[in-house]
């Protein structure tokens, strides 16, 4: 058998992150002896579910050249929906679980209409999105911070176990997958990274690049929906700033993961890695008892660290600041 | 000849360049000097080494072995491309580098702008005045204070050829220059030239388009497969000389002109009255099933622009399409499903997803016979990209390379295979072979003929008039939207479409 060149560059290329995950959890063992714990790696385990859930929605817009800024907004205010359409209007909770998703899909589906018929950038359009769906949280929530007591079916899907383990941890694992199968294996998936990697030769090949994109923010609402559902749950919490910032864990996640926010590739596995680093990091910050106020810089400086280390390049040649350009 | 001491002086001199990058070579034992004041051609296939040596001259790469040197200076290892422009050399490249919303003036003294003394604030007249004055002594008609959004793209390159000037060059390399120019424009271009030159300025040119070299050249040299084969002086340029020299072989006979013939038969394809605003008139055409239909005119002419709404890109005011005998709306999903392939002009802008390997480049219009219930084959998807690579010869034959690296004749190859793997009725191509190779250029002539042979219909949109007159069964010509001409019998010779599009009619002179 000869061993297709570009094949192993590629395999090389996925462990490369594998590899950098490693270093980032050695570098914390050795700082923290209470890092590899198991209690601890449980708790890191929470925020990667959320992330890596949001992760696999939100994937699809830098795939094709986008970007959805909303994603922490629209959790945060899935979770107050749900808990009035439950504990308010008094729905059982599945179908007011189906309800408040519909709800996410058809704000997904608000962000990429704009986008797509009226010709305002992505960037734009969910960071006036996130602005909005926060002030809608504030309005419903009557900026209050809600605690979710009941109905009991829906709090166990924050806190039940199967077979051992958690449930969000099933359903992270099961979106996953599937947006690595919409991805890789799906004329969908074909036609995202075909409109982000040259959206006019895209179209002139057949594909309809504004339905693409309506999909695409649709996919990206409701995983962030699913998210703010298990977060509600998981903390019996609902409140307009929960979830704050996680759309730069998110982007982070998936950009560290080896997607390119110009569009036309991207990898859901490398996504899951890199929210397993930003669940890591955030962690170990706690961990090591940093200021919060350090927090930001850290995080800032390692994630930087971690896209360069997983361009290819080597601790001394990053050393060489700049000297390749 | 007559040349002085000063003219006769090189100007860059290279000497046994070696270059690979981890590898084959790509340059060996590459000779190569520029004097003072020439215009030096650099011609070769694709992949014969041309754009690598211009990178090393450049100092975007480096060099593995060799000596240079410019204006009897040597030029160290350590060139860069900071050190070859202050040195004077300039690039002109065929993606153009101004800036989108400035004014020409301000593209012209971008970092390099006049000053008021003491508080530093840019000193506008000034400048426009020193543009103006640079744009004059040239003889350009070109206002400094228009924006560069405004002008054409002939005149946005000289835009950049100025600012060249502007920076003391003393060799300007232009690369495919005319490759995006009408005939008129590059008359225009080739009159810079000609005006750099006397005014002592080398240019090192390079281009596909055998008459141009011919026509600018003092020197030529030709490069094949990495090494120097020849350095032709002005009495020994002859276009089939070179062309020989390129491709190691004389190009076959009946390659030119041949008798055209109208072709009876089904009709495939039946445009009448035509219309889309200010972009095209009253344009009716029927085409025959295995007909090659040429469509020459200026570029503006509204070739491009029929041809998309055909293929249902962009819409149409009035007019009637019928297609396999049926009335027929056109838009791009119905057309691919009925068996119209498209291949734009422009294949980096609109053909290729550069990015993406061939098989993804393949497998997006062949998605209807891949996926099942929206899911993809992926072994289905690679036989058709390996069937594709076989049919028109892809170099490399390996379906996972991304197609941004490969050359631009492998490039089109791919824009073309997509769609013959496909059922398919009528290929429309726009602009097919600018900028490839002549060995790629042959085999998508042949494809072409292949194709018609098969009974597949083409429109062929061009602004190659050897290529035109070569494969067209027939020819129409549009000139500001309408069709002017049509050709159907006889000897069409490349200065018929030339007059027809530029307006000249029977009898005409010159």
């Amino acid at each position: 058998m000869k061993l297709d060149p570009l094949k192993t560059k590629r395999l090389i290329a996925d462990f490369r992150l594998f590899f950098v995950l490693l270093l980032v959890m050695a570098v914390l063992t050795i700082l923290s002896p209470r890092f590899l714990k198991l209690d601890n790696l449980s708790n890191v385990l929470w925020s990667v579910c959320l992330i890596g859930i949001m992760c696999s929605g939100a994937i699809y817009s830098p795939i094709t050249g986008g970007i959805d800024l909303s994603v922490a907004s629209m959790a945060a205010l899935s979770g107050i929906i749900a808990n009035v359409l439950m504990n308010k209007a008094g729905i059982p909770w599945v179908p007011a679980l189906l309800l408040t998703l519909v709800f996410g899909a058809l704000i997904g589906y608000i962000n990429g209409i704009v986008t797509t018929r009226f010709r305002v950038p992505a960037f734009i359009v969910t960071m006036a999105a996130k602005t909005y769906l926060f002030g809608l949280a504030m309005l419903v929530s009557n900026g209050d911070q809600i605690t979710i007591m009941q109905p009991k079916g829906f709090l166990a899907i924050g806190v039940g176990k199967f077979l051992g383990l958690p449930i969000p941890i099933y359903i992270m694992v099961v979106l996953i997958i599937a947006s690595h199968v919409l991805l890789k294996h799906t004329v969908f998936g074909r036609q995202a990274i075909a409109v982000g990697a040259n959206e006019v030769s895209a179209r002139l090949s057949g594909v309809d690049p504004d339905r693409v994109r309506v999909i695409v923010y649709v996919l990206s609402a409701v995983a962030a929906t699913v998210a703010g559902i298990v977060m509600a749950s998981l903390t019996q919490q609902a409140y307009a700033a929960n979830a704050g910032g996680y759309e730069l864990d998110v982007i982070t996640a998936i950009v560290v993961g080896g997607t390119s926010l110009m569009g036309g590739s991207g990898s859901v596995a490398g996504a899951l890695i890199g929210a397993v680093m930003v669940g890591f990091i955030n962690n170990g910050l706690n961990l090591l008892n940093m200021p919060s106020a350090f927090h930001p810089l850290v995080t800032g400086i390692v994630i930087l660290l971690a896209l360069r280390l997983n361009q290819g390049i080597s601790l001394p040649g990053f050393l060489k600041l700049g000297r390749k350009a | 000849m007559s040349e002085t001491e000063s003219q006769a002086g090189v100007l860059l001199e290279c000497r046994g360049i070696d270059k690979s990058y981890n590898g084959p070579m790509v340059l060996s034992a590459v000779d190569f000097s520029i004097r003072r004041g020439e215009v030096h051609s650099l011609v070769g296939e694709n992949g014969a080494g041309k754009s690598t040596l211009i990178k090393i001259i450049t100092g975007v790469t480096g060099r593995n072995a060799g000596e240079m040197s410019f204006d009897g200076v040597a030029i160290g290892a350590e060139h860069s491309k900071k050190a070859a422009q202050d040195l004077g050399i300039a690039v002109i490249y065929q993606e153009l580098s101004l800036i989108h919303g400035m004014s020409v003036a301000q593209n012209l003294f971008l970092t390099r702008e006049p000053r008021y003394p003491l508080i530093g604030l840019i000193n506008i007249a000034r400048m426009n005045a020193e543009a103006q004055a640079l744009i004059d002594r040239y003889g350009f008609s070109l206002k400094a204070t228009d924006s560069v959004d405004s002008l054409s793209i002939a005149q946005r390159q000289t835009v950049e050829i100025l600012k060249a000037l502007n920076s003391m060059a003393s060799l300007i390399i232009m690369d495919e220059p005319t490759s995006s120019l009408t005939s008129t424009e590059s008359a225009q271009l080739f009159a810079i030239v000609q005006k750099l030159k006397a005014e002592g300025i080398a240019v090192l040119y390079i281009s596909h388009r055998m008459e141009e070299v011919y026509r600018l050249s003092d020197r030529v040299t030709v490069l094949r497969d990495g090494r120097k084969v020849a350095i032709l002086e002005k009495d020994q340029i002859h276009p089939e000389e070179i062309i020989r020299l390129m491709i190691g072989r004389a190009l076959e006979a009946g390659e030119s002109n041949r008798s055209m013939a109208r072709k009876g038969g089904e009709v495939v394809l039946e445009v009448k009255g035509l219309c889309s605003q200010d972009r095209f008139q009253d344009v009716a055409f029927s085409l025959h099933k295995g007909e090659i239909l040429g469509i020459g005119g200026l570029v503006g002419s509204g070739r491009t622009e029929l041809v998309r709404a055909i293929y249902g890109i962009d819409p149409f005011d009035s007019g009637q399409v019928s297609f396999l005998g049926r009335d027929w709306k056109p838009g791009v999903s119905a057309s691919i499903e009925g068996g119209i392939g498209f291949v734009p002009e422009e294949r980096r802008l609109q053909g290729i997803m550069g990015g993406i390997s061939i098989t993804g480049n393949v497998g997006i219009p062949n998605l209807d016979s891949t996926g099942t219930l929206g899911f993809v084959s992926d072994r289905r998807e690679l036989e058709l990209a390996r069937k594709a690579i076989g049919l028109l010869n892809i170099r490399p034959a390996e379906p996972s390379v991304p197609v941004g690296n490969l050359s631009g004749g492998n490039q089109q190859k791919v824009v073309v295979g997509k769609w013959l793997i496909r059922d398919l009725k009528l290929l429309i191509v726009d602009e097919p072979t600018v900028g490839i190779d002549i060995g790629a250029k042959e085999e998508m002539y042949q494809t072409f003929a292949r194709l018609a042979a098969a009974g597949v219909s083409i429109i062929l949109v061009s602004s190659d008039l050897p290529e035109l007159t070569r494969l067209s069964d027939r020819i129409i010509v549009l000139r500001k939207g309408r069709i002017i001409r049509e050709f159907a019998e006889g000897v069409v010779t490349e200065e018929d479409v030339l007059r027809a599009s530029s307006g000249i009619l029977e009898g005409g002179g010159r």
